[in-house]
């Protein structure tokens, strides 16, 4: 065959094998490890979960596991978890978006691509080397408690302590604040100079920039980077057991314990049933999250 | 209507270590239209931007109408601008974007409607209003971006090297869509482009630029045949250069001869003749009277260009009607000649 | 100075607070660790006494083979699918796209328990389902990685180009397509590789033993020399990710990838 030949072949997806059925075989093939792998690992898992969180002890079909969710003390986890990835999201949200558009906006091409690769590490970070960090910092024995200490004030006795509810807010926001740089990022750099400067020669000062063009730009991935930072503390797991081990009642520290055979209602698929719980609220945020980001890159290229 | 003529007093702007802008001076009268041409680095993007205001001189000043607009900034200076792409608001339909300058300046719901509408007819979108820009094409975009710095009535159109993101077809059809525009709303307007077809097909005047100075301006005819440099010359259509050589008093430039003047070069050294294709002559001869062979022929519609290699390798393009050049085979030994008084002489 | 002009000046405040911010607990656990117990100097006792433990290289050597693994099932899985979506498979974007991304989606909290009913005996028996599972979790990361690489070179031109004179498809994505885009192969490989040796929650939910898990069982009994594990840890993976940067070429147009 010339050259011209194989490749006006290729271009019409056949093979030597034959048009029709050689596309297809090919297509099959293509897709066959990805969708095996995933079936095996990812689906399979997941449907587990899904069909025992409606078995009985006994093996039929029941509804009980998802009553108990909204009994006590499921339900106060379920609200703590709620509440802590409302307040980590918030927390974490906006000085995340105001450093990522300060970097954006003034920072250099180096220093972009430093603050990238120094975000991504840093947004990976979790479980017990962060609570060894912080606890070593804002322990009741910490450095910064102790320099606090030095210039008279004892946060401890103020009230602050690094064991409850906010510090565990102050701790995720170590890595959520990062995940925000780089999930918010991407809005802003998209935001073209020409479009600043086609306001301004249109006679827009720059508060009437922002009110018509900037903000109705960036709030759809202002948005779903909340939500993407509501997932990421709802789900987190390793970080809370580490600073908390079992102080505060979680849904993740919930199943762990479950797991770990510690039995509330004498269900043994009661662990399935919050996972799905949390499965249906990380989707309820992911989905959007994934929809408005897809929506949102059509301008930014 | 305010008086819009626009000038440029020595303008200087340098960044770093560049001059960009070396005390420009430019006049520019009421509804004409200006072309700043030049290749890249020549200052003539800065210029437009200090003009917009979206950047400011190191020296001189910026004069619209007379008034001073140097220190005023971008938003008051009532200006229409046309950047190359994108500059679309993405989140604004078509006739939103088109009617931006008048939300700006607070005109009522109804009047912006209008207006946009009516823009938007003026440069064939009728029916495109409630479109978004990514679902527009390039030239499509162009035309509502064009809308939009009208929509407003500026005193001065701006347009910084619009076409040159498009289609050659389509860059073509806009190009005149852009001067009919133009000359019916007869705003004073500077056109930038690297572009040199483009800037003599549409412009009232060019200015040719080079290292942040303005090395010629003048109709476009005039620029063609009267280049004031050898690098307007070069830069403005095509130019043959054939070697010259004096001869007593006179340089003998293939057949034809002239005078001398001193005003050509330093001493009478080495000389080069800047020609045009048109005005070169081929004539077939026996071989012993032939000073070129013709290499090939290149068919370009009613014209058809001939490129010719001289005896002493020097390389020349010619340029006839199709019906003419088909009198001359590739290969064929022929004899050029010059037009007479059809070139410029300069030191090679 | 040019960091603290009027347009700087916010930036570059920010930086410092942010800088200060990361930098304060990091520097406080190191010096933690660096602590010798029951007196007042420093030294490297803490360090010295997790290095020499038992079972350091054990775990080490654990966590480091299944993250090999991962980032092998990975790179065979992903590779050859991403390079056949960008030639002709585009109808099967949104497919193959939804697939990648859904371990994003789903709490590693929930995996786990499914991965405790779902899997087969065996596989519940051998420490390496822990290397798929981590194949799992790193998908969507090094399928978006894959992809954007991918999609910014032309493809469609050189694998027709290396066919038409003559390659197979062995030798065209091995010698001829990879090549062209080894920063990215080897920035999702890092990256795999990076979350994998820090995973903790699946590893701990299905009852194994990683190094993670073994520096929390450590942290019970000496807690210096735990933190000053931790802190090895932490710098060892900061390593790793940031070596990724290395291989990333900066390119003033490149939009920020949003996953590292």
């Amino acid at each position: 065959m010339t050259n011209q030949e194989v490749s006006s072949l290729n271009r019409k997806g056949a093979s030597k094998w034959g048009t029709l059925t050689g596309r297809s075989a090919r297509v099959a093939v293509a897709l066959l490890p990805l969708l095996v792998f995933m079936g095996i690992f990812f689906f399979a898992p997941l449907t587990a979960v899904i069909w025992d969180s409606f078995q009985s002890n006994d093996g039929l079909f029941t509804l009980q596991n998802y009553a108990d969710v909204f009994k006590e003390p499921i339900a106060t986890a379920m609200r703590t978890s709620l509440g802590l990835a409302l307040a980590s999201a918030v927390v974490s949200a906006i000085p995340g978006a105001v450093l990522a558009f300060l970097i954006e906006s003034r920072g250099s091409d180096r220093l972009r691509q430093l603050i990238s690769s120094v975000a991504g590490v840093l947004a990976n970070t979790g479980g017990v080397p962060l609570a060894f960090m912080f606890v070593a910092a804002l322990g009741a024995a910490g450095s910064a408690t102790g320099l606090f200490k030095l210039l008279g004030l004892d946060i401890y006795t103020a009230g602050f302590s690094l064991y409850t509810f906010w510090g565990l807010v102050l701790v995720y926001s170590y890595f959520q604040i990062p995940l925000m740089v780089i999930v918010f990022s991407p809005a802003i750099h998209g935001l073209r100079r020409e479009w600043n400067e086609a306001a301004k020669t249109l006679g827009a000062t720059g508060s009437q920039f922002w009110r018509h063009i900037g903000v109705p730009l960036l709030f759809p991935s202002f948005t779903s980077a909340f939500l993407l930072l509501f997932a990421s503390a709802f789900s987190a797991y390793a970080t809370a057991r580490a600073m908390t081990n079992g102080t505060i009642a979680l849904l993740p520290l919930m199943i762990g314990n479950l797991l770990d055979g510690n039995v509330i209602f004498d269900e043994v698929n009661l662990a399935k049933a919050l996972a799905v719980a949390m499965v249906v609220v990380t989707l309820l945020a992911m989905v959007p999250y994934l929809i408005i980001q897809r929506r949102a890159e059509r301008w930014q290229r | 209507m305010t008086s819009t003529t626009l000038s440029l007093r020595g303008v200087s702007r340098r960044f770093k270590d560049t001059v960009a802008l070396d005390a420009l001076d430019l006049d520019v009268s009421q509804g004409e239209l200006v072309a700043l041409l030049g290749p890249s680095g020549c200052g003539k993007t800065t210029a437009l931007r200090i003009i917009a205001g979206l950047d400011n001189p190191d020296a001189g000043e910026v004069l619209v109408g007379g008034k001073s607009v140097t220190h005023l900034a971008p938003n008051k200076r009532n200006m229409g601008m046309v950047f190359q792409s994108y500059s679309l608001f993405p989140n604004l339909t078509a006739a939103e974007n088109v009617a931006f300058g008048l939300t700006m300046r607070g005109e009522a719901k109804t009047v912006r409607i209008g207006r946009a509408q009516e823009l938007l007819e003026m440069v064939g979108l009728p029916k495109h209003a409630k479109r978004f820009p990514h679902q527009l094409s390039g030239g499509q975009q162009q035309r509502v971006a064009l809308a939009r710095a009208l929509a407003f009535e500026p005193d001065v159109l701006l347009l910084d090297e619009p076409l040159s993101a498009l289609d050659a077809q389509v860059r073509a059809n806009l190009r005149d869509e852009i001067r009919a525009l133009q000359l019916k709303t007869g705003t004073t307007t500077i056109f930038v482009t690297h572009d040199q077809e483009e800037a003599m097909a549409m412009s009232d005047r060019v200015a040719v630029m080079n290292a942040g100075k303005i090395a010629q301006i003048a109709r476009p005819d005039e620029l063609y045949h009267n280049p004031a440099s050898e690098f307007v010359a070069g830069f403005v259509g095509q130019m043959n250069k054939i070697p010259a050589t004096l001869e007593a008093d006179r340089v003998r430039v293939l057949d034809s001869h002239v005078d001398y003047r001193q005003s050509w070069t330093e001493q009478p050294g080495a000389m080069v003749a800047l020609v045009r294709p048109e005005a070169i002559e081929i004539q077939n001869t026996a071989a012993d009277q032939s000073n070129a062979t013709v290499v090939a022929r290149a068919f370009l519609g009613p014209m058809s260009k001939v490129s010719l290699v001289l005896r002493d390798g020097t390389e020349v393009s010619a340029v006839l009607t199709s019906a003419q050049s088909a009198e001359f085979a590739s290969g064929s030994l022929v004899r050029v000649s010059v037009k007479p008084d059809q070139y410029l002489v300069v030191a090679a | 100075m040019k960091i603290f002009t009027r347009r700087q000046l916010p930036l570059t405040i920010g930086l410092f607070l942010a800088t200060l911010f990361v930098l304060f607990p990091l520097v406080s656990a190191t010096e933690f660790s660096l602590r010798q117990p029951a007196t007042s100097n420093y030294g490297f006792a803490n360090y010295i006494w997790f290095f020499t433990a038992e079972d350091f290289g054990k775990y080490l050597g654990i966590s480091l083979g299944l993250a090999v693994v991962s980032a092998i099932i990975l790179l065979v899985i992903l590779v050859p699918t991403v390079i056949w979506l960008n030639l002709g498979g585009a109808r099967f974007r949104g497919l193959v796209e939804f697939v990648s991304l859904l371990p994003l989606v789903i709490p590693v909290v929930a995996l786990a328990i499914g991965a405790q009913t779902a899997l087969p005996d065996f596989a519940q028996t051998d420490e390496i389902i822990l290397g798929f599972m981590f194949a799992v979790l790193a998908m969507p990361y090094a399928y978006r990685t894959l992809d954007t690489g991918l999609r910014a070179i032309p493809l469609q031109t050189i694998v027709e180009a290396a066919r038409g004179l003559g390659a197979n498809w062995l030798h065209t994505i091995f010698r001829v397509v990879i090549p062209v885009v080894r920063s990215t192969v080897a920035s999702a490989l890092f990256m795999t590789l990076a979350l994998s040796l820090g995973e903790y929650t699946l590893t701990s939910l299905l009852h194994w033993d990683t190094f993670t898990t073994w520096v929390t069982t450590m942290s019970q009994s000496n807690i210096l020399g735990a933190i000053a594990l931790s802190m090895f840890s932490l710098i060892a993976v900061f390593g790793l990710l940031l070596i990724i940067s290395i291989f990333i070429r900066p390119t003033k147009s490149n939009v920020v990838a949003e996953e590292n």
